[in-house]
């Protein structure tokens, strides 16, 4: 017998309950409760191993015990499995699902994600063969597929709201040049006379999103370069930078005078 | 609000697009949208269209923060063969008041732009005082010597 088995081993029975009880008893509600705060250690466990995708972590507790929840629902205990080897996958595919979908901010139609993915997929090789980020027409003219729809692609790929399926698909292999950049782009940010505190500003940023605006705004590189540098899409450092200007402009009072 | 002096008279040729909202933070998605929306159509790189949203993102948000309440936001858009030049103003809370170059935020849009400027236009025969940004944006780089490190 496991640790995980004997830790809720209290919690089996009731799932028997739960499984036969009558739908209008007045019992199954409080099961049920009892059943979701039993097992939510579980839950959250899953949820951790999610963290670093770019979702809040609080998010993915919420997601992996709505799977939870089916999972407590569906489990048919007469069948004879157990119930971690049912709710394991049941939870991970809750929150797999999350990211898939519900990263996009408004319901957007497959094939419109299929579309970014499609046209993500050839910008970095086109940028490699160009010097220079790729226009609309070159993405289309890649693809054999109509300018217009290369537009409906890019216009929803700004309902993107997280970071994390760009996450998935880059390769994040940074480059070894990279610390040297940002030494160059450090003493361009040194040099300009700024009244604003921008430097404990920055200090607060997440490494990578603190380089992506110190390459662009200091190092003058063009998200293009950046994107290859760092080994992440050229969307992805647009998406990164848009988030990080608007959190910056929040902290930058205008008026905060030099310390 | 005074006419700014390119809509006196004729578009001049431009494809151009105006856009008047509440001076609103709420709203300043909708015109960055417009603005790579327009950039996109004009077949701009990817580099370009994203650095146009940032620009007017940037631009609408300097403004707001110094518009009068209740005030609107003036946005402009000319799209022209070789680039797009947007021009956004507001009515000022303070008469007195200037966008200020020496901040991270003037910077920011002087990177994103090819062209940038602050335009100020007095009060006259009653109308109120307004302050503008205008900038001009090309479509990308031009071979691989443009810019970069």
């Amino acid at each position: 017998m496991t640790r995980a088995d004997t830790e809720y081993s209290h919690l089996v029975p009731l799932l028997d309950q739960y499984a036969n009880i009558d739908p209008t008893d007045p019992r199954r509600e409080a099961l049920r409760a009892k059943l979701v705060t039993g097992y939510l250690p579980v839950a959250q466990h899953i949820a951790r191993r999610f963290v670093n995708r770019g979702e809040p972590l609080d998010d993915l507790v919420q997601v992996a015990t709505v799977g939870l929840i089916n999972a407590i629902d569906r489990f048919a205990p007469e069948r004879g499995n157990d119930f971690f080897s049912f709710a394991v996958p049941t939870i991970t595919g809750e929150v797999r699902r999350h990211f898939r979908d519900l990263g996009w901010s408004m319901r957007v139609p497959r094939r419109l994600k299929d579309l970014h993915v499609s046209i993500n997929g050839v910008v970095s090789d086109l940028a490699q063969q160009l010097g220079r980020a790729p226009k609309p027409s070159e993405i289309a003219a890649r693809l054999g597929i109509p300018v217009s729809e290369v537009l409906e692609g890019l216009e929803a790929s700004e309902a993107y709201r997280s970071s994390s399926l760009d996450e998935m698909l880059s390769s994040e292999k940074g480059s070894a040049t990279v610390g040297e950049l940002v030494g160059e782009a450090d003493a361009e940010l040194e040099r300009v006379d700024s009244r604003q505190a921008l430097r404990p500003v920055l200090a607060e940023l997440a490494p990578r999103e603190r380089m992506i605006v110190m390459l662009r705004f200091f190092g003058n590189m063009t998200q293009t370069q950046i994107a290859d540098e760092v080994g992440i899409s050229q969307m992805h450092v647009s998406r990164l930078l848009t988030q990080t200007l608007e959190r910056l402009r929040t902290r930058l009072d205008p008026e905060t005078p030099v310390i | 609000m005074s006419e700014p002096p390119h809509l006196n008279g004729s578009f001049d040729g431009a494809s151009t697009v105006e856009v008047r909202t509440s001076a609103s933070a709420a709203l300043i998605p909708t015109l960055r949208m417009i603005a790579a929306d327009l950039a996109a159509r004009a077949d701009f790189d990817l580099d370009a269209i994203s650095d146009l949203r940032m620009a007017v993102d940037e631009v609408c948000a300097t403004l707001v923060d110094v518009a009068a309440p209740s005030s609107p936001l003036r946005c402009v858009f000319q799209v022209r063969p070789e680039r797009i030049q947007v021009d956004a103003e507001v009515q000022p809370a303070q008469a007195d008041t200037v966008v200020s170059t020496d901040t991270f935020g003037w910077r920011v849009l002087q990177t994103l732009a090819d062209e940038v400027e602050v335009r100020h236009e007095a009060g006259i025969d009653g109308n109120r005082a307004t302050v503008g940004i205008r900038l001009n944006k090309r479509p990308g780089m031009f071979g691989s010597d443009g810019q970069g490190r």
